[in-house]
């Protein structure tokens, strides 16, 4: 963005929004961080007025972004030896060499709820535990997971609570694997998996008078379920409840839908759907708009899927499967003992990379007197650490950005389970304000400067 | 899911009140977390034994009682020598391995109930042995499901039915996951935001098309004026809510239609929110208001036979009462199979119980299996479908299933049964006298769905047949297990079912894979696509970036010799033998009907269920397995419980 600052104008983000939600806050939405917006430091959001008269500045805020890939690491060749600042990049990380000091890489916490007895294999249990900190329900996970969490506390005011990202369409498992995101007790959020639905969901340009329609439409719905749950018993209307929950939630998306807005380009809808570096990106390019034209503040981007089983033309691994490769048993050619390793290596780190384009696009986003990076919070989760033996100790995690008081540049070895890590990031980095999460006890006090 | 609390012996409530430790509370959950109940319930694969655990979502007092009669499993005596600490913590061969770890918290919950136990005596110990017959005679309960969310495919057949288009909006829709083997299960449909976005903006294209100069949906009738709109509010509204709007829907949408100048463009306002209301996304299960009492009974004759919403037939029916006696309902639902749309129906329902995406969404090795194409899965698909269809509509004893020497074969098909390619598509062929394929265990859809993509997996084959063939779940591997099996070298090599054999040496894996294992070795004569295989070839391959030099084979002979457990006389070495344990086994039969079941009423069995089961089992015996009664005896009995049905607990809805 190339703005001359002299001829900066002073105008009112509250002069574009449309609507306000149902309980009368303005909602923030789709702009970019204009620079007239900003204050002369830009730090906060330029002062408007109302009716009421002059609005006190606002923070900038910050934003989580929850990142996860299916299968674990093959961790000698992902977890960096040396830790402090001096810390090396072992072949997986090698793609963030350039954001060294934008990361802080986490290894050591526990997913303990991954060790509770009951039912589901060591995949079922990781992602539940990894997720959310409750153990798998045998159809789901247990509770909700942390970005949901901190979303019911800083996103309410968005156009959307949550984004839930995707990006391999692998039909594979059950909700247990293909879903990152949970609302509650056995409720998956499904991830958006096709760019141009993702786009439309953001960008996608409306008739004339759809907000009205749109309105229109859910308050007569919205009277149905009402009339519905009142004869239906009380397990049943819980489900009425997710209905309504629900149109509410759209209630807001179309109500925060700008006219005419249309500063982002709709992605290319042809190309191949299955390269997924390809959509990877396009989906972190989705992603980094919504952030910055503040449609969200929190998303879940579910690169591969829990146990995954894809194959991947594009590092030459057609032979066998991710999951086949974890396992060095044999059966996948190529995929045993050493070999599978070094393969495994190359899968992760192109995980890595598709990190990388995220926070590269993030950075290069300016904002205020920084870039968006400098106001997000991203973590980066595996399913296990060593991937052979579905390994819930000692994970390997990256927390990268520069929200609130996290620390970067540094490798630090910690112990705890994954509720510390993310409460500290909720509470310490966000000011989220969730207080507990299952599993944590204490703060991960190392992440924070 | 709700369940109707009954009073379960209330002596033993009386004792509970007395006596602080709580059986719910402290062990229960430690029991619950090893998973017994998944083997020790009225259907599993431990429920031979003595211990059997009450259903999922039995109430507090049911548990309690549960817990005391455990007293029959301990030694008063030698409270170390019990069977019930013995048996958990496999100090005594335990089918099911160690589920309880000796030395564990867990285990001191275990010796402190038992402890507890030692100490009833008098009333409450007689009680505590009565416990068995008392669960008898409560025969268990029937959870109330009020209402169900339409499946995908039952949203894309209705939309078709209601506005003609064949546009299959929700195969765009987030996907459904299996649970008790199907996509319906009531306890996994879920309402995300993004599901009810997805309704939202289906809604919004199928009404824009529905309007469209030239549609066929026909929806406008009449020339504009405020009768023309009540009547068509009316009409579709009977359609899309199955049932005739109430006074004050009627209102409510007028007053939406109203809000549009352009009488079209309010038509289309309602479609357009009527596909998005509850009463449209939702199915009627269950009803207390008498009103709606015919037409949800003709909503679920509907969805269950034909799989989507009810035609004007029967909601004609509903409304002249036709649909009050169990001739009326018998005859309805005649004349539904009698129509194309039954077909479809099954044929979503064979999709799933036969686990179709399995092999739709499974990749084999290409360099062992070079004629596995997608086009190859989906024939396989095509032809089990035909075989499960024909045994179905052409009215054949279904038992035929599992003993069939005939299969639908198609050039893809032909190549891997290795028979002469027929001159048209999905021909049925005899199978040769000596390929020992018989049925739908002979058929390329089971052998590759069950297999690895370069081998087979005896333990996935003998998995499937438990869960889909005999309704029995095994237990998932206790925690902390790895489940990874030593790799095969040069210098040692081993067919599958030496390398298998680790799981039998291993004491807390042998318990449920002497259970599975030895199914799947007996179809070691086909491989992982479903030809058919003389030894068992090994392949290793150099390094990765050596690819000039060919693999190094290694033949070995294959013993395919196998057995289900708890089942007489079920030795095999071919599908073909095992086909016919199966086809005469009680269990079996009786599965298909669970099956059926599970998928018809979107849920799992309980034991309230159990009356209905055996009765519509006995039913399907009788027909000589005609699937067609099957289904008649199914709907019948699950609409007039009363006639031999179960003793449904009221609901108060």
């Amino acid at each position: 963005m190339s703005q001359v600052i002299t001829k900066r104008a002073r105008v009112s983000r509250r002069a574009f929004l449309k609507g306000v939600t149902l309980t009368g806050t303005a909602i923030q939405v789709g702009l970019p961080p204009l620079v007239s917006m900003f204050n002369s430091q830009g730090t906060a959001y330029a002062a408007g007025s109302n009716a009421a008269g002059k609005v006190a500045e606002k923070a900038i805020e910050s934003r989580f972004v929850f990142w996860f890939n299916g299968n674990g690491i093959p961790e000698r060749y992902w977890i960096p030896s040396r830790t402090g600042r001096d810390f090396d990049l072992p072949p997986c990380l090698s793609p963030v060499a350039s954001f060294r000091n934008d990361i802080h890489v986490l290894t050591g916490l526990d997913n303990s709820a991954a060790s509770v007895p009951g039912p589901g294999n060591g995949h079922h249990k990781s992602i539940s535990g990894v997720t959310t900190a409750t153990p798998f329900t045998g159809h789901g996970a247990g509770g909700p997971s942390i970005d949901q969490v901190i979303a019911s506390k800083i996103g309410t005011e968005s156009r959307f609570r949550s984004l839930q990202i995707g990006v391999s369409q692998e039909s594979f498992g059950e909700s247990i694997q293909r879903n990152m995101s949970w609302a509650g007790y056995n409720r998956p959020l499904p991830p958006e998996m096709l760019p141009h639905k993702l786009f439309d969901r953001l960008f996608g340009e409306r008739e004339e008078g759809w907000v009205n329609r749109k309105r229109s439409i859910l308050d007569t719905v919205r009277a149905d379920a009402l009339y519905f749950k009142t004869v239906l018993p009380k397990d049943d209307a819980t489900r009425l409840d997710e209905h309504l929950s629900a149109i509410r939630d759209i209630e807001r998306a179309i109500t925060g839908l700008p006219d005419n807005y249309r500063r982002v380009e709709a992605p290319e809808y042809d190309g191949d759907m299955k390269d997924w570096p390809r959509i990877a990106k396009l989906q972190s390019d989705l992603l980094a708009q919504a952030l910055v034209t503040r449609q969200t503040r929190v998303a879940s981007y579910m690169l591969t899927k829990g146990q995954g089983l894809s194959r991947f033309p594009w590092l030459g691994l057609t032979a066998a499967r991710h999951h086949d490769y974890t396992h060095a048993d044999g059966r996948a050619p190529g995929a045993d003992g050493a070999d599978g390793q070094r393969v495994l290596r190359d899968i992760c780190r192109w995980h890595v990379e598709e990190f990388a384009y995220l926070l590269a696009k993030l950075r290069s986003i300016p904002e205020g007197d920084g870039t968006v990076l400098d106001r997000t919070c991203l973590v980066y989760v595996h399913e296990h650490a060593e991937a052979n033996p579905h390994k819930n100790s000692g994970l390997a995690m990256i927390v990268a950005g520069h929200a609130g008081r996290l620390a970067t540049g540094m490798h630090s070895k910690v112990t705890g389970t994954v509720g510390d890590l993310y409460v500290t990031v909720a509470d310490d980095v966000l000011n989220a304000g969730i207080g507990k999460f299952p599993t944590a006890t204490r703060k991960i006090s190392e992440i924070l400067a | 899911m709700r369940i109707t609390i009954f009073i379960f012996l209330a002596g033993a409530l009386i004792a509970q009140a007395a006596e602080t430790v709580s059986f719910s509370k402290s062990l229960y959950p430690v029991f619950e977390a090893a998973a017994c109940r998944s083997c020790h319930n009225t259907e599993g694969v431990a429920s031979g034994t003595k211990l059997q655990f009450p259903e999922q979502n039995a109430s507090a007092e049911h548990i309690e009682a549960f817990g005391k009669s455990l007293v029959t499993l301990i030694n008063s005596n030698a409270v170390d020598e019990s069977l019930l600490l013995k048996k958990p913590t496999n100090r005594i061969a335990h089918a099911g391995g160690e589920r309880i770890h000796p030395g564990s918290r867990e285990e001191a919950a275990l010796k402190a109930w038992i402890q507890r136990l030692t100490a009833l005596k008098g009333e409450e110990l007689a009680k505590a042995l009565r416990y068995r017959e008392e669960e008898a005679k409560q025969g268990g309960s029937v959870p109330d499901v009020a209402v169900r969310r339409l499946t995908h495919s039952q949203y894309n057949n209705t939309v078709r039915d209601l506005l003609g288009d064949r546009t299959a909006p929700a195969t765009q829709f987030p996907a459904e996951d299996f649970v008790n083997g199907f996509k319906n299960q009531y306890q996994a449909q879920n309402l995300s935001p993004l599901l009810v976005e997805a309704y939202g903006t289906a809604a919004e294209r199928l009404a824009r098309n529905a309007f469209r100069p030239g549609s066929s949906s026909g929806l406008l009738t009449c020339k504009p004026s405020a009768a023309c709109r009540a009547q068509f509010i009316r009409s579709f509204g009977l359609k899309a809510f199955r049932r005739p709007l109430e006074p004050a829907e009627l209102k409510r949408y007028e007053a939406l239609f109203a809000k549009e100048k352009d009488f079209t463009s309010g038509a289309r306002l309602v479609v357009e929110a009527m596909l998005q209301s509850p009463h449209f996304l939702f199915r009627l299960e269950e009803t207390n208001n008498p009103r709606w009492k015919p037409y949800a009974r003709a909503s679920r004759l509907s969805y269950a036979l034909w799989d989507t919403t009810p035609d004007d037939t029967l909601l004609a029916s509903a409304k002249q009462g036709e649909l009050d006696t169990p001739e009326g309902v018998e005859k309805a639902a005649r004349r539904m199979l009698d129509n194309p749309k039954a077909k479809q129906a099954l044929d979503e329902f064979i999709s799933q119980w036969m686990r179709f995406d399995r092999v739709l969404t499974s990749t084999k090795d290409r360099r062992r299996f070079p004629q596995y194409t997608r086009e190859t899965a989906t024939a396989m698909t095509e032809e089990t479908r035909r075989f499960i269809s024909d045994l179905i509509w052409r009215e054949q004893d279904f038992t035929k299933l599992f003993t069939a020497e005939y299969g639908y074969v198609n050039a893809d098909l032909a190549n891997i049964y290795g028979v002469p390619a027929p001159a048209t598509e999905f021909t049925k062929v005899d199978f040769p006298a000596d390929s020992e394929r018989a049925g739908l265990l002979g058929q390329a859809l089971f052998l590759a769905l069950s297999s690895r993509p370069d081998e087979t997996s005896p333990t996935s084959r003998g998995l499937f047949i438990r869960e889909q063939f005999l309704c029995q779940h095994v237990a998932d591997p206790p925690p902390g297990v790895n489940t990874n099996l030593p790799p095969v070298s040069e210098a040692k090599p081993q067919t599958n079912r030496q390398r298998l054999a680790e799981h039998t040496l291993n004491k807390s894996c042998a318990g449920c894979h002497n259970l599975i294992d030895p199914i799947g070795f007996g179809f070691e004569k086909f491989d992982a696509i479903g030809g058919r295989r003389a030894k068992m070839q090994l392949r290793f391959y150099g390094e990765r970036k050596d690819r000039e030099t060919p693999p190094k084979m290694v033949d070995l002979d294959l013993d395919t010799t196998g057995f289900v457990a708890g089942i007489e006389k079920s030795n095999f070495t071919s599908p073909k033998e095992l086909g016919a344990v199966l086809a005469r086994s009680p269990q079996c039969q009786e599965c298909v009907v669970k099956q059926y079941f599970r998928y018809t009423a979107g849920r799992t069995e309980t034991l309230g269920d159990r009356p209905l089961i055996r009765k519509v089992a006995e039913d399907f015996r009788r027909s000589n397995f005609r699937f067609k009664e099957l289904i008649i005896s199914m709907v019948r009995s699950r609409e007039f419980p009363g006639e031999g049905g179960p003793v449904r607990v009221a609901g108060n809805h």
